[in-house]
């Protein structure tokens, strides 16, 4: 009789565990407030390392607010006034592409990339702050109608975009500046910052 | 054989010649013996006013003129066509003497080895004017050899003979020029025959199309770049991006094993690569590695320094009246120009192909005699086994006035046994280039209770010009006293001022100065006329009235005073602003030809736009007024070029920028919209037209700027003072 | 590396060593074609400019591998004495030229801005002509352009009426 009642309080007691345990949080969801800061902490710097990368002036150069591309590392108008055009790819018949190509041309000191052109007005980035240009990238009406998704596929993929890690060299036959990070680790941060959340900070 | 009593020489050659024996007169009196101060002086004042007449070698026969079997006729020119439409002058030249159509004149350059060989150089605005009679007296006795030996195979007399178009025509027969050169081998040359007048010209003074016009439009391979020869290399120079380096040793192993890399040539003063295309002769030469021995870094800071009035050595290169007295109260201005790049779109390049002990060049250069020195001295070579074959230049403005690279092509091709063509890059244009000096001018006038200057005095300093293109050695300088080209536009044109004096300081700069289209007239005039401007307005005088009033009764004078009243009355010249719009007026004389512009300006985004420039020139008989005019929109857009966007700098110890674009320059959009010129004549011989309307533009833009904004610039490029 | 395209109406195939060799020295050097012009291999002056697919570009910074199973018109091909392109023929009436060399890129480039503007304004061609000249002889070109679309209007109005 007394062994029954002790198997009865042992069963129930583990299936009370059992309840308990199903009822109560995972590990994972404890909120351990020394967690907690360090995650934003991560979010924030891979918001710091994509911006760094696209506040880099060579990308401010095609993301100007105006309509005129600018050029080098001090950010000059392009040369013969060449301007944005209708459609960002400059005038009707002299064009990004009567000079600039689909790659960098190493003799001329021309840079080229598929599709060179300017980003359109919707994305001008020149003179805006961090947190402008984070809300611009976010937007759908004007970041092309991009989703989360889509934009990290446009960001880690596109050859534009890339090519601001391969920028070849100039007419003087320098190699061209390099943002502050590398291809890799930009990538990583954009993946991530997107995975959570596309969190800007509030500061 | 001179046979005396008749007058006349025979020749026996191949080919058919003539001889040329036209006399030589040099720019300034070699040979005579110098005085102090005075004689300089007025030996300094003849170059401004004296056109330079062709000069040449007479000692050998030289080909002229070639008749064809198709009864054309090839015109051997030692002038080079560089757009200033001189091949065009001439073969108008030529036809009214040879009573040919102009078509039936092919305009050639003539090689080397043509014997016909100018020895002074293409440049100074003096092709037409120094071949004016020299052309058209070979041109007409061509004819009447032509017709001697016609009447002699018809069996008339030379009387009964008319010619028109190059058909020789008598009562029974005719027969064209071909035909009645066919199997002479003796040619008589007679006295220089009496030249046509002026009302027989049936070209002369026509506007006919230029004679390379199609060439130019259809892209025919004219330029020395075009230039080939059968198994051609590709060649390139290793040059020091600093000022001043000399080349010390060269490490060549890694450029050695480089694709299409055919020999490295190392020589005491240069390292040379030659390869079987230019793309790879241009990627060995970036793997060579030169160690160079450079000097000092310099800077555009260093150089204006040297640039100062008070620096070198000065001269008096003319004085009027009575002293100047240092105590007096002169208004004072001092001006600024900066160097100069020529920047002319085919760079320098040349073909060489030496086969055992004679070498032929292809090149567009402007000095085919110093070129052909250079080479045959460098080679150790007879010069007469040095054929030197000029082409259209793309462009000279006295860039080509010393093409030494031919002796490094030549060199190059020497070692590979092949022809060789080798051309500067764009950066080596830009960093070797023989720039315009920088100047710096200070001019202090006084004026009289009537509100007329009673002094004037133009102090400026220069680089050489003339002196340092091994067209005239420096040894001239230290004789004169002055560099003759850079003291051009340096004349005080207001004659009629009591006192006037004008002196030219000379430094030597660490590198290469020369010839720049006008050479110092650009930035003596921009100085001077913006000067008398500020002067007209200091006095409340209309700057056209102020300036007719102190001109002189010279011819010149007289010639300067009309052009000034043509612009100014073309133009409705007013100091008025209508519509935001303002005009500047300028006038200049060089080479003996008198210009006046007004230029149109507004202010358009903080901007100096020029709407319109009004230009009157006499040039004196206009061979051709078509491309007058041409040369005239030419000198005022590259004049508003210079003076508006263009400047080189030095940055340690480089000169810099090395591309179009950094280096701005006029482009379309810039260009006037309307350019008016007028032309006078002023003398019944033609004159200098290449250089002399390069002379106002800068002051005429400056003169309207300070008039809309009040602001005197005095420095070029000019820069309005940034607004908010 | 072998590379195939259209020259002028006229198909060729290169063999070339380097494929990233500027298009400018492939059709001066190996086709012998010298109207398209070297002036400073940086994009910048614009005389190395002809069409590639009817459109401008300038040469010196394009690569011949991009030009596989393209069309390449020159100067050359743009017309001939006698079958003049429009251009070449306002050129001729104008009397443009003076030493010549900037011309067929500023030619060509006037060309191809007809194609795509056949009346242009005085503000279209200040953006689409950007070729540098150094004799100045824009005042001219400018005149040349604007005729030059007048008699583009009249041969393509002519060659309308033909069909």
């Amino acid at each position: 009789m007394k062994l029954k009642l002790i198997y009865i309080f042992v069963t129930l007691s583990v299936l009370g565990l059992l309840f308990a345990l199903a009822n109560t949080l995972k590990i994972s969801d404890y909120e351990v407030t020394g967690n907690k800061s360090v995650k934003v902490q991560d979010t924030n710097e891979d918001y710091t390392k994509i911006m760094d990368v696209l506040t880099h002036q060579r990308c401010v150069n095609c993301h100007p607010s105006d309509h005129i591309p600018k050029q080098g590392d001090e950010s000059h108008p392009h040369y013969f006034d060449v301007a944005r055009g209708e459609d960002d790819h400059g005038f009707e018949a002299t064009s990004c592409n009567t000079c600039h190509q689909s790659e960098n041309n190493l003799n001329s000191g021309v840079p080229g990339a598929p599709h060179w052109a300017l980003a359109p007005a919707s994305m001008a980035w020149e003179g805006l702050t961090r947190a402008e240009i984070a809300e611009r990238l976010l937007d759908k009406s004007t970041n092309g109608n991009r989703s989360h998704e889509e934009l990290v596929k446009h960001m880690t993929e596109d050859d534009l975009v890339l090519w601001a890690w391969e920028p070849g060299v100039d007419a003087a036959g320098e190699q061209r500046a390099l943002p502050p990070v590398s291809k890799d680790d930009f990538k990583i941060a954009i993946e991530n910052w997107f995975a959570n959340g596309a969190v800007v900070p509030s500061k | 054989m001179v046979d005396k009593d008749k007058g006349s020489k025979k020749v026996s050659r191949r080919k058919f010649l003539v001889r040329g024996g036209l006399g030589t007169i040099g720019i300034v009196a070699i040979g005579a013996y110098i005085f102090r101060n005075p004689i300089r002086r007025q030996i300094l004042g003849m170059v401004n006013s004296i056109e330079a007449p062709y000069t040449d070698n007479t000692d050998k026969p030289m080909v002229w003129f070639e008749v064809t079997t198709d009864n054309d006729i090839i015109l051997y020119s030692p002038k080079m066509e560089m757009g200033q439409g001189t091949f065009t002058g001439i073969a108008q030249m030529a036809a009214d003497e040879l009573s040919v159509s102009v078509s039936q004149i092919k305009v050639v350059h003539a090689a080397s080895s043509t014997g016909n060989v100018d020895s002074f150089a293409t440049g100074g605005s003096t092709s037409i004017s120094g071949l004016w009679n020299p052309l058209r007296e070979l041109a007409a006795m061509l004819r009447v050899m032509l017709l001697k030996e016609a009447a002699v195979k018809m069996n008339v007399g030379v009387d009964e003979l008319t010619v028109e178009d190059g058909v020789i025509s008598g009562i029974k027969k005719t027969l064209t020029y071909a035909q009645a050169a066919e199997g002479v081998e003796n040619w008589e040359v007679p006295y220089v025959p009496a030249l046509k007048n002026k009302k027989d010209y049936k070209y002369i003074g026509q506007p006919i199309p230029r004679v390379d016009l199609d060439a130019k439009v259809y892209g025919d391979p004219i330029f020395g770049m075009d230039a080939d020869m059968p198994d051609m290399l590709y060649g390139s120079v290793v040059r020091p991006s600093k000022i001043g380096s000399t080349f010390v040793s060269a490490d060549i192993t890694v450029a050695e094993n480089m694709a299409g890399v055919v020999k490295i040539i190392v020589e005491d003063d240069f390292v040379g690569v030659v390869a079987n295309s230019m793309i790879e002769a241009e990627h060995a030469k970036d793997a060579i590695t030169v160690t160079w021995e450079s000097h000092e870094n310099l800077d555009t800071a260093t150089i204006t320094k040297m640039m100062t009035v008070g620096n070198g050595n000065s001269t008096t290169i003319q004085k009027n009246g009575g002293a100047f007295n240092e105590d007096d109260d002169f208004e004072t201005l001092e001006f600024r120009s900066p160097i100069g790049a020529h920047a002319q779109i085919e760079p320098n390049g040349v073909v060489a192909s030496v086969e055992g002990d004679s070498v032929t060049i292809k090149i567009s250069t402007q000095v085919v005699g110093i070129t052909r020195k250079e080479v045959a001295k460098r080679l150790d070579l007879n010069i007469e086994k040095v054929n030197i074959v000029p082409t259209y230049l793309g462009g000279g403005f006295g860039r080509r006035l010393h093409t030494p690279y031919a002796v490094q092509a030549a060199v190059m091709s020497k070692a590979v046994g092949k022809p060789v063509k080798y051309f500067f890059s764009r950066k080596e244009e830009f960093q070797h280039d023989m720039f315009r000096p920088p100047t710096h001018h200070i001019i202090k006038g006084k004026l009289n209770n009537d509100g007329y200057l009673n002094t004037l005095e133009h102090e400026f300093v220069s680089g050489d010009v003339a002196t340092d293109s091994a067209l005239l050695s420096n040894a001239l300088t230290n004789f004169l006293g002055a560099d003759v080209g850079a003291i051009r536009g340096g004349f005080i044109q207001y004659t009629a001022i009591p006192n006037f004096r004008a002196v030219y300081w000379h430094v030597i700069l660490p590198f290469a100065t020369s010839w720049w289209r006008s050479l110092g007239l650009l930035a003596n005039t921009f100085a001077m006329e913006s000067f008398i401007d500020e002067m007209a307005i200091k006095a409340m005088k209309n700057s056209v009235e102020f300036r007719l009033r102190q001109i002189g009764e010279e011819p010149i004078d007289i010639r300067l005073k009309n052009v000034i009243k043509a612009a100014a009355e073309k133009a409705n010249y007013t100091e008025e602003i209508v519509d935001g719009r303002a005009m500047g007026f300028a006038a200049s004389i060089d080479a003996n030809t008198p210009c006046a512009q007004v230029a149109e300006v507004s202010i358009v985004d903080n901007e100096i736009k020029v709407h319109k420039v009004t230009v009157a020139l006499d040039p004196g008989l206009a061979v051709n007024p078509d491309q007058i005019r041409a040369q005239c929109e030419g000198c005022v857009i590259m004049g508003m070029s210079a003076v508006l966007y263009e400047q080189m700098f030095v940055d340690d110890g480089e000169l810099t920028p090395t591309i179009y674009g950094p280096y701005q320059m006029a482009l379309m959009k810039n260009a006037p919209k309307e350019i008016d010129v007028l032309l006078l004549q002023g003398k019944d011989t033609p004159g200098a037209v290449g250089e002399p309307p390069l002379g106002p533009i800068g002051a005429a833009i400056a003169n309207a700027v300070r008039r809309l904004t009040g602001e005197r610039l005095t420095q070029l490029p000019l820069k309005l003072s940034a607004r908010s | 590396m072998k590379i195939s395209f259209t020259v002028n109406g006229e198909s060729m195939t290169v063999d070339i060593a380097d494929e990233n060799t500027p298009l400018l020295w492939v059709i001066r050097d190996t086709l012998n074609l010298k109207g398209t012009k070297f002036g400073c291999g940086k994009a910048a002056c614009g005389a190395c400019t002809l069409h590639v697919d009817d459109e401008a570009v300038r040469s010196c910074s394009y690569a011949v591998k991009f030009a596989e199973g393209k069309n390449i018109t020159t100067i050359e091909g743009l017309g001939e004495r006698e079958n003049p392109h429009p251009v070449q023929q306002a050129w001729i009436e104008e009397i443009v030229p003076q030493c010549g060399y900037c011309q067929p890129g500023f030619m060509m480039a006037t060309a191809a801005l007809l194609n795509k503007v056949p009346t242009p304004t005085d503000e279209d061609i200040d953006k689409n002509i950007i070729n540098v000249c150094r004799c100045g002889t824009y005042y001219r070109m400018r005149k040349a352009i604007h005729k030059a679309a007048e008699l583009h209007a009249h041969r393509v109005m002519n060659e309308s009426k033909e069909l």
